[in-house]
């Protein structure tokens, strides 16, 4: 079995995520949701502005560890473009992709650098925090 | 002190390979690791002796009485109380929420009297206060500790004829200030003599000496498995006088004196406070691990700590992409709180475990209206115990910095 060190969840290209600022900001009159860990104190906002059902703009604001803001920057930029119904299936593989299961590597394609997150349980909280305030802010938009 | 190679003989934890190096724990303040006597004492009592206590005449029965009621003895002597003033709960927690709801159910408080706590506390001693005095009415000050720092005198203009009660901690699980709690007691009382004062000391009992009559608090809450005992075993310590004049907490099974579908009278003293089977197992282990503390002795494992927190905080300082928080002098011990510039300590304390080794906690500490102070969601905390030694801090100051190079 190969192992899994800190070199393979620190990638660059993670840290680079986390450093890019570009979908660090809030959207004026976008739907909102609110996600918090509790335990660690983490917080994120995460704004969408939906249109003909097709989420046009995507952007957080918040604080957390580099994975965290990493994983909410790259899913802004994933499902900018995308209709909300794509949106919740792409977050229902992430999701088995954070929990270690089997998932559907075409629909979230380039989201592999996050895929070994399940070797580190103290920190698939951290990947997913984001994502799950993603899922409510879509079901919100689904209830207006 | 014993020697490394004892320690861990003792812990065997400590023989533990984190990534391929050595287990360094350093997150004591969170619970400290098990000796093998502490389990090897609760698996005799489970093994062979195990029954209920206080009930049944059988052999294994006036065993288990025995047992339990020797660790209570123990504990008793350990911070200079009587054998009835010693009520087991199952924690730090249990023992702080039993007494805001027993005095506040027991109207000691006069309408215009108050609860005094601090900014400062870790939520098991800020959330019960805050809580029944919305349940019950009651009112509860907040003494604010500017940038984390606890200063007695600020805090004793919050002392006046209203003061009925003041819960505060005996040193911060964030930041690691040691509270002159004999000065507090004194000027309280030279304030108000009639005030009720109760010790947090979750962070002081298992760190150096306490003793509840020459200090002469009220009451005093701690929590067995930060002091070498098993989780689920917590003690509250409390003045006789005040014990019998408040109200039980928990209702039910050997608290009882005489019920009748008219009313119910309580047990006595400690009992009164016990309702239920307790946790006999949790107490057993518990008197090992007081039995082990005092074999290395309460002044030498201040004095361990003392020095190895001033270490730290020498070496640290010469970290300047670190910030550290306290009041970083002799008034701060067994913790070290802080913060790599602009990095989440989540991320250090990930990577100091896997790089080194290292337990360290990250988050908010559950104090979360001292986090407000400091004016930081979160911070990295190392806290020490008796087997921690410099060369730990030398290999966390050397993990810090990969780390900084790392993610800087």
């Amino acid at each position: 079995m190969v192992k899994i060190g800190l070199e393979d969840l620190y990638t660059d290209i993670i840290l680079d995520y986390a450093k890019n600022d570009r979908y660090k900001k809030e959207i004026p009159d976008a739907l909102e949701s609110e996600g918090k860990n509790l335990s660690c104190g983490d917080e994120i906002t995460i704004y969408l502005k939906v249109e003909d059902n097709i989420i046009k703009e995507a952007s957080f604001k918040g604080h957390g560890c580099i994975i965290s803001q990493a994983s909410a920057a790259m899913m802004c930029e994933y499902i900018e473009g995308k209709t909300v119904k794509q949106a919740e299936r792409i977050f229902s593989e992430v999701i088995k992709m954070s929990q270690g299961k089997e998932y559907d590597e075409e629909l979230i394609d380039g989201m592999d650098i996050f895929s070994d997150i399940s070797k580190f349980p103290m920190r698939t909280k951290c990947f997913t925090l984001s994502w799950h305030t993603l899922e409510d802010a879509l079901k919100k938009e689904k209830g207006s | 002190m014993l020697s490394s190679k004892e320690y861990e003989r003792l812990f065997p934890s400590l023989n533990r390979k984190i990534n391929g190096h050595n287990l360094i724990y350093l997150d004591n303040a969170a619970t400290t690791l098990r000796p093998k006597e502490v389990m090897d004492a609760v698996n005799d009592y489970s093994l062979n002796h195990h029954a209920n206590v206080h009930r049944s005449t059988h052999t294994l029965a006036a065993e288990a009485t025995q047992m339990y009621e020797s660790s209570r003895e123990k504990v008793a002597k350990f911070i200079n109380a009587d054998n009835n003033e010693i009520i087991f709960t199952k924690g730090t927690t249990e023992s702080i929420n039993l007494l805001a709801y027993s005095i506040a159910t027991s109207k000691i408080l006069r309408p215009d009297e108050e609860i005094l706590i601090t900014t400062m506390e870790h939520h098991a001693n800020f959330v019960p206060w805050q809580q029944v005095g919305k349940i019950f009415g009651l009112n509860v000050r907040y003494y604010n500790c500017k940038n984390g720092i606890f200063n007695l005198s600020e805090f004793l203009d919050y002392v006046s004829e209203k003061t009925k009660v003041v819960s505060i901690t005996g040193l911060s699980n964030t930041t690691g200030q040691v509270i002159p709690v004999q000065d507090l007691v004194e000027a309280i009382r030279n304030i108000r003599k009639e005030v009720i004062i109760i010790i947090d000391g979750a962070q002081t009992v298992p760190h150096m000496p306490f003793d509840v009559k020459k200090i002469d608090i009220d009451f005093l809450a701690f929590s067995g498995h930060k002091m070498l005992g098993p989780t689920g075993i917590g003690v509250l310590y409390g003045k006789k006088e005040y014990l019998e004049e408040i109200n039980p907490f928990l209702f039910g099974g050997e608290m009882i004196d005489k019920v009748s579908t008219e009313n119910t009278t309580f047990n006595i003293l400690p009992y009164k406070f016990e309702a239920g089977t307790p946790n006999v197992d949790g107490a057993v282990g518990l008197a090992k691990a007081i039995e082990i503390l005092e074999n290395i002795g309460m002044d030498n494992i201040q004095e361990h700590e003392k020095e190895l927190t001033n270490y730290a905080i020498e070496r640290l300082k010469r970290l300047d992409f670190l910030t550290l928080y306290g009041t970083l002098d002799e008034s701060q011990q067994s913790i070290v709180s802080f913060n790599l510039k602009n990095i989440h300590p989540h991320d250090v304390a990930h990577m100091l475990n896997d790089l080194t080794g290292i337990a360290i906690r990250s988050g908010h500490h559950c104090a979360q209206p001292l986090m407000s102070e400091l004016g930081v969601k979160a911070t990295c905390r190392a806290s020490f115990y008796i087997y921690n030694e410099e060369k730990d801090i030398d290999i966390l100051y050397d993990g810090l910095k990969k780390i900084w190079e790392w993610l800087k």
